[in-house]
C-alpha cells in the first residue's frame, strides 16, 4: 500500500497557451509551465521509488500518452553525475514528446483540445494498471472481486473552456472513475471556470482550483494536488465552497439552468400508486418542453415528485434539487 | 552443622507476558520509522548541514520520511520566506493534529524544519540541495560519475549482479555452522555480525545465531540490510570514518542507476575505503578490488525504497509467499531449494528428507530444546512459523495448529521449570524451641527459601548465611555461659 499512481492530462492547445502568455498582469507562458509542472512530477517520483506516473497530452483534435513509468523507453538519455536518472529520464522525455508532436502535428490549432479523449485514454491506462496488480494477486485465480489500486489519481490541468459537446463522455468518465476508485483533480489556468471539471472533481472527492495567482502555480501543484488521498486526511487539500452543477441538455448541447427529464406518462389508474411515470436519464432544455406538455396530466394532479431538474443519472446526483410542475 | 547445596525451586510460569509483549513488538515495528532516521537525530546539527549538502543525500532521506512529513517538506520546499506555525496548522484535520505534531517533532530533530519565532522554514541547506535534486543542475556530483561504456570489459548484467549480490549477502547473514556449503564470509563480516550481537562466539571457533540474531530473521531482507548498516556506522564511528561521508557515500549508492558502472576517481578516502567493506557485503560488485569502477547492485539501488531488495528472480518469490506447511502432527513441509531458508529450519526442526524443492522434518521436544538452548524463544519460533507460513496454511485459523504452538510453549516452560539457587541447609537443631527461634530470625531478615517443621530444618540463602552463623554462635556461646 505504499505506492501511488498518479495520471497527469496536460491541455497542450497551442491557441490558448497564447493567449495565456499575453494576460497581464501574471504571464504563464507554455515553457514555464513546463518546467513547473516537471518539477511536480519529480516531487511525485521522489517521493517514494514505486511510485508511477503517466502523462497525457491534449493536443488540438487528439490525445497523445507523452510518458509512462510502466513502459521504460528503449533509448535512456545519458545519466550525469548531477541529476538522479529517473528525473532527467522523464524531463528529457516528456519534452522530446511534446516538441516532436507539435511540429509534426497536422491537425487544425483551433480545434478543440482533446482533453475528454486524453481523460478517457487515462482511466483506460489505470484500469490497465488494476488488471495487471490483480493478476499478480491470488485474488483473481480465487474469483474475488478485483482489489482497486492503492490511491490511483488522475490531476487534469486544463487551459480550454468547457466543450458542451463532450458532457456526456466527461460525466461516463467519471462515473467510470467512481467505479475504479480513481480520484480526479482539476485545476483551471486560464480562462473561465469550467463547469465539467468542478464536477468531475467533487464527485471523485478531489479537488478543483481555479489557478488565481498564476506565478504560484507550482505551490499549487504541490499544496493541492502532490498530497495522496491517504495524506489528505491529515492535512487537508484545498475543495471548492461552491460547485456549479450545471448539465448540458441532450438536444443542443448546452449548459442549462433549467431542464426536464422525458417523461411517459403510462396509465391513469396506476397514477394512483405513483407508478405511472417512468423517467429516463435523458435531459431536455426547455426548448422541447411542448412535447412534454401535450401530455395530459390527471385530474388529481402529479402524484410523483414530477419533473426532475437534473442532469444525466439524476437520482445518484443528491445534489440536484427537484421541481414541481403545477 | 551447614552444608552447601545447590537449591532448586520451581519458577513461576511468569514467562507467558514477556511471549505476548514480544508479539506485540512485531506487530507496531511496521509502523515506526525508518531505522536509521534515530541513528541521524543522534548526529550533531553540523554534520546533519554538512550532509544536507548533497542533494542525493537530501533526496534519500526526503525518501525515508513518513508520507505526513514528506508533504509538509515539500509545502515548505518552493518558498522563499519563513510560514508562521498558525498557517501551517490551519490545513490540518482537527483529529489528526497528533500526527502532524509528531512529524513536525521529526523534522526538526532532524534538523531538516526550523521552527523559530512561531515560524516554519527548512534548513537552507537543506532546501537547497532538495531543490537542486528535484530541478537537476548544481555541480555536487552526488548521483556518483557514470563511466564511460568500455567495449571491451562491458560491465556486469544486471542478472549477474543480482546473483552475486544474493551470494555475498547470504554468505554475510547466514554464516552457520550448517552452511559450511557455502562461500566462508569474510573476517570483517563476521565481525560485524559478532559487534551486533547477531552471532556469538563461545561455542568454540565457530560462530552461533543467538536469539536477537533470529529476531534478525524474522525482519523484512530490506530492514536486515540496514539493520547491518546501522552497525556499520557505529563502528565507522569507532574507526574514526567521517560518518557524513559513510552516509553521503550510503545515499549515493542508493541513486545510482542498476547495471551502470561509476568511476571511483571522485570519492573521498573514506569512501574509497568503503568500497572493501561494501564489496563484502554485496552492495557493490567490482572486477578487481584495485579496479577504477564499480556497479552498484540491487541491494544498493534499493536502499531507500520499501521495495524487496533481495532479487526476485532467486528464490525471493518463495520467501515472499511463504513456504512452510505445518501439520498438527508436528510435521513441517518446507518447499524451498534456499540453502538458507534449510539452515534456519534446522535450528528448531528435526529435518526428514530433503528433495530438490522440499525439505521434511519435524518439531520435536529435542530439536526445540536445542534451539531454546542456543537462546532463541519459543514466541520467535512460532512468529518464524507465521512469518513464512505457506499461502495453503492461511486459510486456517489459527493459522499454526493450536497443538503445536501450545506444545512449544511448554517445551519452553518446562526448560524454565528449574531455577536454581546457591545457599545453605539449616538441618539438625538440638530442639524444637532452637530451632524456631533460629527460623524466626531468618524470616525477618527475609533469607527463608525453604522450611520443614517436622524435619527441623530450613533453607536459606547465601547472602544471609554469614548473620545466620554468628546468630547460631552467639547463642550457642550464650547458652553454653
Amino acid at each position: 500500500m505504499n505506492s501511488s499512481h498518479l495520471s497527469v492530462v496536460v491541455d497542450l492547445a497551442p491557441a490558448h497557451w497564447h493567449r495565456s502568455s499575453l494576460h497581464t498582469p501574471s504571464i504563464l507562458d507554455l515553457p514555464s509551465f513546463i518546467s513547473q509542472l516537471l518539477a511536480f512530477l519529480n516531487a511525485h517520483i521522489a517521493a517514494r521509488h514505486e511510485n508511477t506516473l503517466a502523462v497525457f497530452g491534449a493536443f488540438p483534435g487528439e490525445s497523445v500518452l507523452l510518458y509512462s513509468s510502466s513502459d521504460p523507453p528503449a533509448d535512456y538519455p545519458p545519466s550525469d553525475a548531477n541529476s538522479f536518472p529517473p528525473f532527467k529520464m522523464v524531463n528529457s522525455i516528456i519534452i522530446r514528446n511534446i516538441l516532436s508532436h507539435l511540429e509534426s502535428s497536422t491537425a487544425d490549432e483551433q480545434a478543440p483540445s482533446a482533453l475528454v479523449s486524453a481523460l478517457i485514454k487515462a482511466l483506460c491506462y489505470i484500469n490497465r494498471l488494476t488488471i495487471e496488480f490483480n493478476a499478480s494477486t491470488s485474488n483473481a485465480a480465487e474469483g474475488l472481486e478485483p482489489l482497486a489500486l492503492p490511491d490511483p489519481r488522475i490531476l487534469i490541468l486544463s487551459v480550454s473552456p468547457d466543450q458542451t459537446a463532450s458532457y456526456i463522455p466527461v460525466m461516463n468518465s467519471i462515473f467510470s472513475a467512481q467505479k475504479l476508485k480513481v480520484t480526479i483533480d482539476a485545476c483551471q489556468l486560464f480562462g473561465p471556470e469550467t463547469v465539467f471539471l468542478q464536477q468531475a472533481a467533487h464527485l471523485t472527492g478531489g479537488s478543483y482550483i481555479y489557478l488565481e495567482r498564476r506565478d504560484a502555480l507550482l505551490q499549487y501543484l504541490t499544496m493541492a494536488f502532490l498530497p495522496s488521498p491517504a495524506v489528505r486526511e491529515t492535512i487537508s487539500v484545498p475543495t471548492q465552497d461552491k460547485i456549479d452543477f450545471r448539465a448540458a441538455c441532450f438536444c443542443h448541447k448546452n449548459i442549462v439552468d433549467v431542464g426536464f427529464n422525458q417523461v411517459s406518462y403510462q396509465d391513469p389508474a396506476a397514477s394512483q400508486s405513483g407508478q405511472a411515470f417512468t423517467a429516463t436519464d435523458r435531459l431536455f432544455c426547455v426548448e422541447v418542453t411542448p412535447l412534454i406538455s401535450s401530455v395530459n396530466p390527471p385530474k388529481n394532479g402529479w402524484r410523483s415528485s414530477g419533473y426532475t431538474i437534473a442532469g444525466l443519472g439524476s437520482r445518484r446526483l443528491a445534489a440536484f434539487r427537484s421541481y414541481r410542475i403545477h | 552443622m551447614t552444608e552447601r547445596i545447590v537449591w532448586k525451586s520451581i519458577a513461576s510460569a511468569s514467562k507467558n507476558r514477556s511471549d505476548n509483549a514480544d508479539d506485540k513488538s512485531l506487530i507496531t515495528e511496521l509502523n515506526e520509522p525508518h531505522a536509521l532516521l534515530p541513528f541521524l537525530q543522534l548526529q550533531p546539527a553540523t554534520s546533519l548541514t554538512r550532509l544536507y549538502q548533497s542533494p542525493s543525500s537530501c533526496l534519500s532521506i526526503f525518501r525515508l520520511l513518513d508520507a505526513v512529513e514528506r508533504q509538509l517538506t515539500m509545502n515548505l520546499l518552493w518558498l522563499d520566506s519563513a510560514i508562521s506555525l498558525s498557517t501551517m496548522g490551519a490545513w490540518v484535520v482537527q483529529d489528526k493534529k497528533k500526527v502532524y505534531d509528531d512529524a513536525l517533532d521529526m523534522l526538526s530533530r532532524l534538523h531538516i524544519l526550523n521552527i523559530h519565532a512561531g515560524k516554519l522554514s527548512l534548513n537552507t541547506s537543506f532546501k537547497t540541495s532538495l531543490r537542486h535534486a528535484i530541478t537537476g543542475g548544481g555541480t555536487t556530483g552526488s548521483f556518483g560519475v557514470p563511466a564511460e561504456r568500455d567495449e571491451k570489459r562491458p560491465p556486469m548484467g544486471i542478472e549477474g549482479l543480482d546473483g552475486y549480490a544474493l551470494e555475498r549477502l547470504f554468505s554475510t547473514l547466514w554464516c552457520h555452522r550448517e552452511l559450511a556449503n557455502i562461500r566462508k564470509p569474510s573476517q570483517g563480516v563476521l565481525y560485524l555480525l559478532q559487534r551486533s550481537g547477531l552471532m556469538s562466539n563461545h561455542h568454540g571457533s565457530l560462530p552461533q545465531i543467538t536469539s536477537s540474531g533470529f529476531q534478525f530473521l524474522l525482519h523484512p531482507p530490506h530492514a536486515q540490510l540496514w539493520d547491518l548498516l546501522l552497525q556499520y556506522l557505529h563502528m565507522a564511528e569507532e574507526r574514526q570514518m567521517d560518518l557524513v561521508e559513510v552516509l553521503t557515500f550510503f545515499f549515493m549508492l542508493s541513486t545510482m542507476e542498476l547495471g551502470k558502472e561509476y568511476l571511483t576517481e571522485n570519492l573521498s578516502q573514506t569512501q574509497k575505503a568503503m568500497l572493501d567493506d561494501l564489496r563484502d557485503y554485496g552492495l557493490i560488485w567490482q572486477r578487481r578490488a584495485s579496479s577504477r569502477r564499480f556497479s552498484p547492485t540491487r541491494l544498493a539501488t534499493t536502499l531507500t525504497s520499501s521495495s524487496p531488495s533481495l532479487p526476485t528472480a532467486v528464490g525471493a518469490a518463495s520467501s515472499q509467499q511463504g513456504f512452510i506447511v505445518l501439520e498438527t502432527n508436528y510435521r513441517v513441509y518446507a518447499y524451498t531449494d534456499n540453502p538458507l531458508q534449510t539452515a534456519v529450519l534446522n535450528l528448531f526442526v528435526s529435518l526428514k528428507y530433503r528433495f530438490p524443492n522440499l525439505v521434511v522434518g519435524s518439531v520435536t521436544r529435542d530439536s526445540v530444546r536445542r534451539a531454546l538452548n542456543n537462546g532463541i524463544s519459543a514466541a520467535q519460533i512460532i512468529s518464524y512459523l507465521v512469518t513464512h507460513a505457506h499461502p495453503q496454511m492461511r486459510k486456517f485459523n489459527p493459522l499454526i495448529p493450536v497443538t503445536v504452538q501450545d506444545q512449544i510453549r511448554l517445551w519452553e516452560l518446562e526448560k524454565d521449570r528449574l531455577k536454581s539457587q546457591e545457599g545453605y541447609l539449616y538441618t539438625a537443631f538440638a530442639s524444637q524451641a532452637d530451632y524456631e527461634y533460629v527460623l524466626e530470625y531468618a524470616k525477618q531478615l527475609d533469607i527463608v527459601l525453604w522450611e520443614n517443621n517436622t524435619k527441623r530444618c530450613f533453607f536459606g540463602s547465601l547472602d544471609g548465611h554469614s548473620n545466620i552463623r554468628t546468630f547460631i554462635e552467639r547463642r550457642t556461646s550464650g547458652a553454653a555461659d
